[in-house]
């Protein structure tokens, strides 16, 4: 009755030698399923313990599972479970012995409800494997087969639930027998800002299931659906059946009226769930804030426990005991959460330190920098003691080994930056010259950063974690110390630095790139100009001259030589550099950048600061050179390093991301090509509307929006057409430009060294990341850069707030703005002021029920009423017959107010007092409204700064520190913004539905 | 890698055999024509060949000859590729005289030696892969009865080992290399007597009647297949003279 087989294993000797090894395999018919729908009991002779009966199906976990998530499967709630003898022997084998005891004793535990099925020896169960098939996908493959059999054997009464991690199973057996489903459901929390109590979102990390294609994220509807699991954390969901799917709301509506929404009615019913587990936890320090006195009260004399409410909407209130309640009920409080009792509705957790006062500026700054776990300590001491020493009386010099390695550039080649005014950190400079064969020479010349931090000492430690500069509205915190980023490895004019060059040869006239060399070098930096004076260099007006600190001591005929020379450069520059553009531009590049400049104004980034730039020349000259210097860097370090190299990309955009600017498009009758980067580029160039300019810049702004965000990555985990980078049109890019303010460039720029010393056959010096790691420090640095944005985001938000809390809206004409209508819900609008780049939401039902009327005069009122909702425009009648008609992209005119909160942050309300535009909707006129309007903003908040010293005089800094800020790093570099446009793209998912 | 797990708690042994379940055994009998008796039987992968040759007179020394009974000689070789490492084994490799003395011992029991005294009876053994002298035992038996030697009895062997508490019948090579204690038992299965008793390893008193029982059995089983082999190959012989 037993059925021979023979196994074949390839065994390695100790000596390395490659043993086969036949061995037997007896198969037998019956193998006990002990379950107790088999119908042949007789013949299965179940001895032990049996599957309870009732359960709704069978789970069988894929081996991968088994090993990695078996405290999970230990659960005692978890019923029903077969362990296929595959995955217990890859268990065996992979995990050692102590997990495999804790299976075995799992298995043996009569309370646990889960059997062993000895797949491998019921002889139709049995698979043998296959000449060159994986020992992964044989498990794989094992287990789905003994499921398949196994739902058979209990004759297609109990659906069975395979469950795994791998994507290909999922894909391959996920439809091939009724019955039996592979599903893997995995995905990160995301609570809805604006709906916290009711709405959550999962978005899978790879789900497949055989009813319905769950391309779209999964609505966790309510707290008890939520099961404990906060927002961030990784969770397990269950689909709820077809029936009790919710759809979205789509209305509007404000924090505290949550129930009020729910009563509208909602779009498209979507996949519901609930979640079951959470896989992984992601609590980190929350900043809470105690409530009032009087609601101290109102909670009883039990006051030990208190209920602090998080400054994060999506965060549910925690319970601290304390007894300082009252002591702290002005401050921003962090608080960490300890636990999570199943019986309770809030989670328990405990008081940390005390931030500062609600509202006070430095208070408010470090609630966004702990809320994005931003940790900006001061360098302690043994970090700076790793620094070189430049002061006056020991001032640094280039050491002489140093002059030995390095290609001395000093003498031979004319470098100078071109960079905002102001700006301390010059991280790149540019020289071009002619060779004695008469071809061109560009180079690149960066800050060599990497020769101060040695991989892997204090500073180096410290970059890593930081990962980035923050720049938040008022201040910036460095990711180097100040002795590096704004001294030594910033490449100042008439000083001798080190950098790490790019040199191209081009053919003189086809400016086709000849040769490349990069390498270490020393340079001086003859020039260090600004944007405007080197554009007025190019166009030829020599009255800037005078401007450049560096021509001041020379005599008139050394002077007319070199500006000679430099203009020469400057123009030469600029040639080159419409030539490698033009060549992107036939690839397909996108063309964001005039765009995107003014998208960068919109997104409330510069409010005090609304000129919206004519971008120079100039800023898309040393853009290019950059692009240019990233993308053969990117190319170098792939080839020498093809599975280890730090590259960056910008995935292409999710088609169904553009339907909404596609309709808006339409609207106004216009048609977006979104096929291509290229298609879009150009029917973006073509929806223009020559009456209202506004309307192509937030068209813009929505491609953008809808466009995902570039992303570091290692190449070694990466397929090569992934590489690609969407928005530049180039086939690998990485960043390399910037090494004071970025660790990725750091990275960067040890690879390149070592892929030139690969070349030179020369050891490589240190060890690299391997792809693992660099994969974990690339997660690392885009989540940095993540917070660094949302920190950014946010502290522009809280200047906006105080900026306009001190004014009164009802008679200040400053808080009167024009608005234009980009989005339509079913009780309001979306609007965006142009004149502040705010975007925001106007009601036009309000809470009472009245919906808005405009009178003849077109000044608007609260009546009864209704409203209807179209495709592209809203409706509101009033009872009297009155009707009011709002269009997209209709101006109107809005007042903004500030809505206080005590807990959260402050937020800018928006309501229509009228449909017609402020002021005629003339684009010259917004135009030069705009440079009046902040030399009056300045104005004005100095002139309050007078009035109330105190904390009006922090913000006189922040106008002007901002100024120098943006000039420093951020500012009219069109490059640098370029950058920051990819990351602008991720905007919350949050957002998009919550308005 | 965890040590190998011999008998899971189902039940279940590393090649999927429950505790008291033999290998496939297959066997075929005359298989060489030039010598009076032949056999050739495959245990799992263990395959083992056996000629005999006799009864006949002494060669060599004359010395050696009994007055009252036959001369059993056993010799044992294995093959070079049998095993896992390639090794060359000439004669007089102490494993195979050690095996060659235990398969003497058998049948010279077994053997109704009384019967040709002064003569010589030669048992040879090829032999392949674990379980041997469970294998040589039943093959040479098979040997003997085509040579058509009068014997008491079948001589039946098997194995049998112990772990965690159980019997385990018939002992693969990766059981076998795990170990355990280890025995052998050739067994006259119609009265029950033994042939041979061996083992090397310790293993407690109170267990033996157990290993013992199983190996008993294990070597009743063997019986059943062997005489059924026999009796299939009488049946064929006498078809062909034709009876």
């Amino acid at each position: 009755m037993l059925q021979k087989r023979e196994k074949v294993l390839l065994l390695r000797t100790f000596q390395g030698r490659t043993l086969r090894i036949v061995r037997e395999h007896y198969l037998r018919p019956c193998v006990p399923c002990h379950s107790p729908l088999c119908p042949q009991p007789a013949a299965c002779s179940h001895d032990g313990k049996l599957l309870s009966s009732d359960v709704t199906h069978y789970v069988i976990p894929d081996w991968k599972v088994v090993q990695d998530y078996l405290e999970i499967l230990e659960f005692p709630e978890l019923k029903g479970i077969i362990f296929m003898q595959t995955a217990c022997q890859a268990v065996q084998h992979q995990r050692g012995r102590r997990q495999y005891n804790k299976l075995r004793n799992l298995l043996k535990d009569a309370r646990h409800d889960c059997i062993l099925f000895a797949n491998e020896f019921q002889q139709c169960c049995y698979l043998p494997r296959e000449r060159g098939e994986s020992m992964e996908k044989w498990q794989t493959r094992s287990i789905y087969n003994a499921a398949v059999w196994y739902y058979h054997h209990c004759q297609d009464r109990m659906p069975i639930v395979m469950v795994t991690e791998d994507e290909e199973a999922i894909q391959q057996y996920g439809s091939e027998t009724e019955g039996v489903f592979v599903i893997t459901f995995k995905g990160i929390l995301n609570v809805n800002k604006h709906r916290a109590q009711i709405e959550a979102f999962v978005r899978l990390q790879g789900a497949s299931s055989k009813d319905s294609d769950l391309v779209s994220d999964i609505l966790i509807h309510g707290m008890k659906a939520r099961n404990r699991s906060i927002h961030g954390d990784v969770v397990v969901v269950e689909l709820l059946p077809k029936n009790e799917w919710k759809g979205r709301t789509v209305a509007l509506c404000e924090n505290d009226c949550d129930d009020k929404a729910s009563g509208e009615s909602p779009s498209e019913p979507m996949p519901t769930g609930r979640v079951v587990g959470i896989l992984q936890k992601n609590w980190r320090d929350y900043v809470v804030t105690f409530p009032s006195k009087e609601e101290v009260q109102s909670q009883g004399k039990n006051a030990q426990k208190i209920l602090v409410t998080p400054w994060d909407y999506r965060i549910p209130k925690i319970r601290i005991s304390t007894q300082q309640a009252e002591t702290l009920q002005d401050f921003r409080v962090v608080v960490r959460i300890d636990s999570w009792e199943s019986t309770s509705v809030y989670p328990n957790g405990h008081f940390v330190r005390v931030l500062g006062r609600i509202g006070d500026l430095e208070g408010e700054i470090a609630t966004i920098l702990v809320e994005n776990s931003i940790s900006v300590i001061p360098f302690s001491e043994a970090q700076m003691c790793e620094m070189p020493v430049n002061t006056p009386e020991s001032p640094w010099k280039v050491s002489p080994e140093e002059e030995q390695k390095r290609k001395d550039l000093r003498k031979s080649h004319l470098v100078f930056s071109i960079d905002p005014k102001g700006c301390e950190d010059v991280d790149d400079t540019l020289s071009v010259r002619t060779l004695n064969n008469g071809n061109l020479e560009l180079g690149v010349h960066i800050a060599d950063v990497t020769h101060f931090v040695a991989p892997n000492s204090y500073i180096d430690i410290e970059a890593r974690t930081r990962a980035t500069t923050y720049y938040l509205a008022d201040r910036r915190y460095d990711m180097l110390p100040s002795v590096l980023s704004a001294d030594l490895c910033s490449l100042l004019g008439g000083v001798d630095r080190y950098a790490v060059s790019i040199m191209w040869e081009l053919d003189k006239a086809s400016y086709e790139i000849k040769k490349v060399w990069y390498g270490r070098t020393i340079i001086r930096s003859a020039y260090k100009l600004f944007y405007e004076a080197a554009q007025e260099l190019l166009d030829g007006n020599l009255s800037v001259v005078d401007d450049i600190p560096e021509f001041k001591d020379l005599d008139e005929k050394s002077r007319q030589a070199k500006l000679e020379e430099l203009v020469w450069a400057i123009g030469k520059l600029t040639d080159i550099a419409r030539h490698v553009r033009a060549k992107r531009d036939g690839c397909g590049a996108l063309e964001l950048e005039g765009v995107e400049v003014c998208v960068q104004l919109d997104d409330k980034k510069n409010i005090h600061d609304l000129i919206p730039k004519q971008p120079l020349e100039v800023h898309e000259t040393v853009a290019e050179c950059m692009i240019l210097a990233n993308h053969w860097v990117a190319k170098k370090i792939w080839e020498s390093f093809p599975h280890q190299a730090l590259l960056r990309q910008h995935p292409p955009p999710h088609q169904e991301f553009f339907s909404e600017l596609r309709e808006c498009a339409k609207a106004k009758g216009f048609f977006i090509d979104t096929r291509s980067n290229k298609t879009l580029a150009d029917s973006l160039d073509n929806a223009n509307d020559p009456h209202d300019p506004i309307v192509n810049r937030l068209l813009r702004s929505m491609a953008t929006q809808a466009m995902s965000n570039a992303l570091y990555f290692s190449t070694g985990s990466c397929a090569e057409e992934e590489f690609h980078h969407y928005g530049l049109a180039l086939d690998k890019y990485t960043h390399f430009t910037s090494p004071i303010r970025r660790y990725s460039d750091i990275v960067v720029h040890r690879l390149l060294m070592a892929a030139i010393s690969k070349d030179k056959k020369m050891e490589i010096k240190g060890n690299l990341f391997s792809n693992k790691d660099l994969e974990e420090l690339c997660r690392h640095i885009n989540n940095r850069n993540q917070a660094a944005q949302h920190s950014q985001k946010q502290s522009t938000e809280l200047f906006q707030c105080m900026y306009f809390k001190d004014k009164d809206p009802a008679t200040e004409e400053r808080c009167i703005s024009d608005g234009v209508i980009y989005s339509i819900r079913t009780n309001g609008v979306l609007l965006f002021i142009p004149r502040f780049g705010i975007k925001g939401a106007a009601y036009l039902k309000n809470k009472d029920g009245l919906v808005i009327s405009c009178g003849p005069d077109s000044c608007s009122e609260w009546k009864p009423g209704s409203l209807q909702r179209f495709q592209n425009k809203i409706t509101s009648t009033t009872t009297d017959g009155e009707s009011v008609t709002f269009h997209l992209f209709d101006h109107v005119t809005v007042r903004i107010s500030i809505q206080a909160s005590r807990c959260h942050s402050d937020t800018i309300r928006l309501e229509i007092i009228s449909n017609k535009p402020y002021k005629i909707p003339n684009t010259e006129l917004i135009h030069q409204s705009s440079p009046l309007l902040k030399s009056e903003l300045v104005k004005e908040v100095t002139k309050s700064v007078e009035e109330a010293q105190l904390a009006q005089e922090v913000k006189v800094n922040i106008i002007q520190e901002e100024y120098q800020e943006y000039r420093q790093t951020k500012g009219r570099s069109l490059y640098t913004l370029l950058e920051e446009i990819r990351d602008l793209a991720l905007l919350d998912v949050s957002n998009n539905y919550g308005i | 890698m965890a040590g190998l797990e011999l008998l899971s708690d189902q039940g279940y042994r590393v090649d999927g055999r429950r505790a008291g379940e033999l290998r496939k055994i297959q066997a075929r009998m005359g298989v060489f024509a030039q010598a009076d008796g032949s056999a050739y039987i495959e245990q799992g992968n263990t395959k083992a060949l056996a000629v005999v040759y006799g009864p006949h007179e002494i060669r060599g020394s004359r010395a050696r000859a009994l007055p009252d009974r036959a001369l059993v000689n056993c010799q044992y070789s294995s093959a070079t590729f049998s095993t896992g490492e390639r090794k060359r084994r000439p004669h007089g490799d102490r494993k195979s005289c050690e095996m060659g003395l235990q398969l003497r011992q058998t049948f010279e029991a077994a053997i109704l030696t009384q019967l040709h005294p002064r003569s010589q009876i030669d048992i040879y053994v090829l032999q392949a892969d674990g379980g041997t002298y469970a294998a040589c035992v039943n093959a040479a038996t098979l040997a003997v009865l085509d040579a058509g030697i009068p014997m008491r009895d079948f001589v039946c062997a098997c194995s049998a080992g112990f772990v965690d508490g159980t019997a385990l019948a018939d002992l693969s090579h990766v059981e076998e290399a795990a170990g355990g204690p280890q025995l052998a038992l050739a067994l006259l299965p119609a009265s029950g007597q033994i042939a041979l008793l061996e083992m090397d390893a310790r293993l407690h008193e109170d267990h033996l009647e157990r290993v013992l029982e199983a190996a008993a059995q294990a070597a009743r089983d063997v019986h059943t297949l062997l005489d059924r082999v026999v009796r299939q190959h009488v049946r064929e012989a006498s078809i062909l003279l034709g009876d």
